[in-house]
């Protein structure tokens, strides 16, 4: 029994650690008020750029920062079609995650069937620093002046115009943190939880990472939960196949997900709901 | 100021729409359509290598196409069949119907369908099968497990699989009687977060060798890290574990191209004698090898320990593992074939005879069988 | 309004049609343009390129089937989801609903006691509830407790990926099969005709422009259609208005569902003839149908040819693997660009720019001296 709970955190751990990441970049970001469906996009092109550069120079910390920079590059894109452009930010972050996808498989082709010589252990002292992480922006979010802004900007960003907040800037910060993030949590993916890259290795994780933002009701901590427990139900559903047939298994931890959604939905509480502005394109004078 | 612009616009559509020069043909054009990508490191990957052997050693001109979901297949052979292919090869069991209906439509076109079983005058099936590798990778599994659980991450639960799982399993239980196999399902051919998880599940479970049916390396990583060895699949493996793994299983698909193109090149196969060319090739014809690496068809590392473990057989007497699979290997690998691993008599794990003594399989019974050979444990979907 | 040299600049609320198509065609240039790069390091030259896939497209009589073929599905839930969004409803769950319909169209094809003349309407009708089931839930969770509608429909789908995969491997596996995932192939008497020589299955083609045409007017002429678009445009101004939001949305949903159940039909129905792996069925149709609502900005009648632009855009993808060799993925970032190009153009969409040269201002015209002031153009009334 003891064994069966140690290992289900382990596993839980180690795929968390990436969707936590992208989650929490991705919280940060609609909490600004932008909805970023580009995750996908942004973990693959950092999977991609992690990959290419820790078999390059045998450093995978230094992959992790490119992949870093990688995400934060498509967020950026986004970030402009979006808050400058005043696009529809749904679409814009599909075209995202189809640029990411289609960019990382046609740069990656020759470091496809590739073994990663120095990797990243995938429960470590990385993951404990993404709780720490976690944490910090949890701290950050509401109990900082930073926090409140972010917030504001998201809840009200007419009102917090008035008090001379850059509304745009602080929303391009927010989402190109947030794909900043993603970019690290694909790169872990590449460097760590399976060393080598082949061309959409993340098959759905960046989408994942948006249901658990949404899950944890745009709160850091709760992300935290929400990606432990989805990875700990992901490894569950192999783990069982020994007394549950396994296609009800597969199926398992995203009924999960909204039967929990359903049932904590109607308890007090932190606010539930999401922040007012997200998907509205800030324009100054408007409404 | 508005219709200048639209001079400009329908003057450039022209421009680009008769640019652009035609190619004179020389050679044969041959055609090929994947099912996934070409750096898959599995199926497709394999697929293509082939092509590239093929179009180096005939005088041969390919092109391919890479991904075409299933339902596409039939616009995609129009296509190659319009830039000039002559000959088409379909590497996937969904193309089936959409080949067979455009065989029909243009019966001066050559088709061949890879793991299928519908042919036509100028449609073939081909096919190069693991089953006899897999038995191999058995005996070694069986010896060198030390928990007597081997683990093995599977993709679908079609006969493909499973025929690959049962000859595993017969191979474990010839030298280990009491050593299960132990399946977890994937459903996806490439999936590394799934391949992973399964892995550390049966890991978790006490599985300390594996193999596995999924187009990536994960499952040997994973095992590795633990420092548990593995087997190969599809593609030479090897590399990411040097030390952990045994064996595995590759493919040669350019025996198969290169022996149909060459024959269709003398004229020997046309557009009319396809009716009942069926390849079905294994380690005699060379189209599969046993191996994790190109030539190299148990690892070093491991043969010590496999020369430790002795076994008492009927055909040799007692020896090493090592020596049963080199022996095994040599006669499977010449014609005619005097050993098949799935010869009667064969219950499976419920106890039901399905080969009777002195019979082995055919291939119509190897190509449909869905039962589950004696020492497999896990959930079997469509279990007889 | 702003001055650029010669150019005035300013808002239009209202950009006429031929605007629209205007800016829009210059973004796919762009867009073009930009891919230009992608060819050139694979060493094609790009302007042969172009005209590779313009000649393999646009000038292709052959062509027009397959473009035609994709338009279909992308057609009905396209409209579907002009409907949704309109409500304010924001429905990833496309994916899912066509494979509800799929599903539910194949137990009446194969497994129902329905008679053969009528299984085609059976069909298409078990589809549409199926559908709007799949579609019925993410509504009913927000309306009810909230559930953001994101999250719900997008777990709809792996629900439903892993619900078909579980009855093409299981109980519905086709004994003809040969163990492989796939049910039996459809009677004839359940599968959706064709148009000759193509793989245009026309019912399901005239169910889809009909129904954006019935969409159309009931968004223009009935009171339900009037209640959606004022809810699309305020909650608030929704809620004064007496207007329920339950009662829209959910009817939006249950026919966004079943419109995108019918695409799933018209899959298996048409193309298929059978269900089997979900990702082959669905083929991110779900996903491009979001492109196809949105390029509609809203008029249901549009999305017919907003379907039909996609039909080409992925026939180009097509083009460009087979003719010129290129990676599979390079259609990703063909498509990304475009959108990219076609998102951002879209601000231009509402300026107006015109041309006018700046007239030299005439020399004052010499007046006597009459009283005070200096008199001279623009001084005074």
């Amino acid at each position: 029994m003891e064994e069966w709970v140690l290992n289900t955190i382990i596993r839980g751990l180690a795929l968390g650690t990436p969707l936590l990441w992208a989650a929490l970049g991705e919280v940060y970001a609609e909490r600004s008020g932008v909805v970023n469906l580009g995750v996908e996009g942004m973990m693959i092109l950092g999977a991609f750029s992690a990959f290419a550069l820790a078999q390059t120079t045998g450093n995978p910390l230094l992959g992790l920062l490119l992949a870093a920079g990688a995400g934060a590059a498509g967020a950026l894109l986004h970030a402009f079609v979006t808050i400058t452009l005043r696009a529809n930010q749904y679409v814009s972050g599909l075209a995202l995650t189809m640029l990411g996808l289609g960019l990382s498989a046609l740069l990656g082709r020759r470091w496809e069937g590739l073994p990663l010589l120095e990797t990243l252990p995938e429960v470590s002292a990385f993951t404990y620093l993404s709780l720490l992480l976690a944490v910090a922006l949890w701290f950050v979010l509401y109990h900082t002046r930073w926090g409140m802004v972010v917030r504001s900007a998201g809840e009200a960003p007419a009102a917090v115009d008035t008090l001379g907040v850059n509304v745009a800037l602080v929303r391009y910060l927010a989402v190109v943190f947030g794909g900043a993030m993603a970019g690290v949590g694909g790169g872990f993916l590449s460097v760590a939880y399976r060393p080598s890259w082949t061309e959409g290795m993340t098959n759905g994780l960046g989408w994942i990472a948006i249901a658990i933002a949404i899950f944890a009701s745009w709160d850091p901590l709760r992300a935290v939960a929400g990606a432990f427990l989805f990875g700990a139900l992901f490894h569950l559903s192999f783990r069982l196949q020994t007394w549950v047939a396994p296609e009800p298994l597969q199926m398992m931890p995203f009924a999960f997900t909204i039967l929990v959604l359903a049932a904590t939905a109607r308890r007090g509480g932190r606010a539930r709901g999401a922040p007012e502005a997200l998907g509205v394109p800030y324009v100054r004078g408007e409404r | 100021m508005r219709w200048m612009r639209t001079v400009a616009l329908v003057a450039l559509i022209l421009l680009f729409a008769v640019a652009g020069p035609g190619l004179a043909q020389a050679k044969l054009k041959v055609g090929f359509i994947y099912v996934g990508p070409i750096g898959d490191y599995g199926w497709t990957h394999a697929h293509d290598q082939a092509r590239r052997i093929a179009e180096r050693t005939l005088p041969i001109e390919t092109l391919y196409v890479e991904s075409v979901p299933e339902a596409q297949v039939e616009p995609f052979i129009e296509k190659l069949i319009q830039q000039g292919a002559r000959v088409v090869f379909t590497t996937s069991f969904g193309f089936m119907d959409g080949t067979l209906a455009m065989a029909k439509r243009y019966p001066n076109i050559i088709f061949g369908h890879a793991s299928g079983f519908k042919r036509n005058r100028n449609m073939f099936t081909y096919m190069a099968d693991f089953y006899q590798i897999y038995y191999l990778n058995g005996l070694m599994a069986g010896a060198l497990t030390k928990s007597g659980k081997v683990g093995y991450v599977a993709a679908f639960p079609i006969p493909e699989v499973k025929r690959h799982l049962g000859a595993f399993a017969l191979g474990i239980r010839a030298v280990n009687p009491g050593a299960t196999v132990h399946v977890r399902w994937l459903f996806s051919w490439f999936d590394p977060a799934k391949a992973k998880e399964a892995t550390e599940a049966l890991i978790a479970e006490g599985a300390d060798v594996f193999a596995f049916t999924e187009d990536s390396p994960t499952v040997i990583q994973v095992a590795a890290k633990k420092g548990l060895p593995s087997f190969s699949h599809y593609s030479p493996m090897q590399r990411f574990a040097p030390q952990h793994v045994i064996s595995g299983q590759l493919v040669h698909w350019e025996a198969i191209y290169i022996d149909f193109l060459r024959k269709v090149l003398a004229g020997k196969y046309t557009a009319d004698n396809l009716q009942n060319v069926d390849y079905w090739w294994l380690l005699a014809e060379k189209a599969v090898e046993l191996g994790g690496e190109f030539g190299v068809p148990i690892n070093p590392v491991w043969a010590p320990k496999l020369q430790a473990v002795k076994v008492s057989t009927q055909e040799f007497g007692t020896v090493s593992v090592h020596d049963l699979v080199m022996r095994r290997l040599a006669q499977m690998s010449k014609k005619p074939v005097a050993f098949d691993p799935f010869t009667g008599p064969i219950r499976d794990r419920k106890g039901v005879l399905r080969v009777p003594a002195g019979k082995t399989m055919t291939v119509l019974e190897l190509t449909t069988m869905e039962w589950a050979a004696p020492g497999i444990v896990g959930p079997w979907p469509k279990e007889p | 309004m702003m001055r650029i040299g010669p150019l005035e600049v300013e808002r239009r609320p209202d950009p006429p049609v031929t605007w629209v198509l205007g800016v829009s065609l210059l973004a796919i240039l762009a867009a073009m343009a930009a891919s230009g790069v992608i060819f050139w390091s694979h060493g094609v030259a790009p302007l042969r390129a172009y005209g590779v896939i313009i000649r393999g497209t646009l000038f292709n009589v052959r062509a027009l089937p397959e473009v035609v073929r994709f338009a279909i599905p992308l057609l009905l839930a396209g409209v579907g989801l002009v409907l949704a969004f309109r409500a304010l409803f924001w429905n990833i769950g496309a994916e899912g609903q066509i494979l509800a319909g799929a599903t539910a169209a194949t137990w009446v094809a194969l497994f129902s006691p329905v008679p053969d003349p009528l299984k085609l309407p059976a069909m298409f009708l078990a589809g549409f509830l199926g559908g709007a089931a799949w579609g019925f839930l993410p509504a009913l969770l927000k309306l009810r407790l909230a559930v953001n509608e994101v999250i719900s429909t997008l777990m709809m789908n792996y629900i439903a990926l892993y619900l078909v995969s579980w009855l093409v491997h299981g109980p519905w596996k086709g004994p003809q099969m040969r163990g492989f995932a796939f049910t039996d192939e459809f009677p004839p008497a359940a599968q959706i005709p064709l148009l000759a020589g193509t793989r245009i299955h026309w019912v399901t083609l005239l169910l889809g422009i009909l129904l954006a045409g019935a969409v159309a007017f009931m968004l223009a002429r009935t009171r339900l259609g009037f209640e959606i678009r004022v809810q699309g445009e305020s909650l608030d101004a929704a809620r004064y208005a007496g207007i329920d939001p339950t009662r829209t949305t959910l009817l939006v949903m249950l026919f966004g569902g079943g419109a995108a159940g019918l695409a799933g039909v018209g899959e298996v129905g048409g193309i298929h003839h059978r269900l089997l792996d979900p990702n082959q069925i669905s083929l991110g149709l779900g996903y491009a149908a979001i492109i196809v609502a949105w390029l509609a900005r809203g008029s249901p009648l549009a999305a017919v040819l907003t379907a039909l632009f996609l039909g080409v855009v992925f026939t180009s993808g097509d083009v460009m693997k087979v003719a010129l060799q290129m990676p599979a993925r390079v259609t990703d970032v063909f498509n990304g660009l475009i959108l990219f190009w076609l998102i951002g153009s879209e601000r231009a969409l509402y300026y107006r720019v015109r041309w006018v040269p700046r007239r030299e201002a005439p020399a004052p015209l010499p007046v006597p001296d009459a009283g005070a002031g200096s008199g001279g153009p623009g001084d005074g009334e």
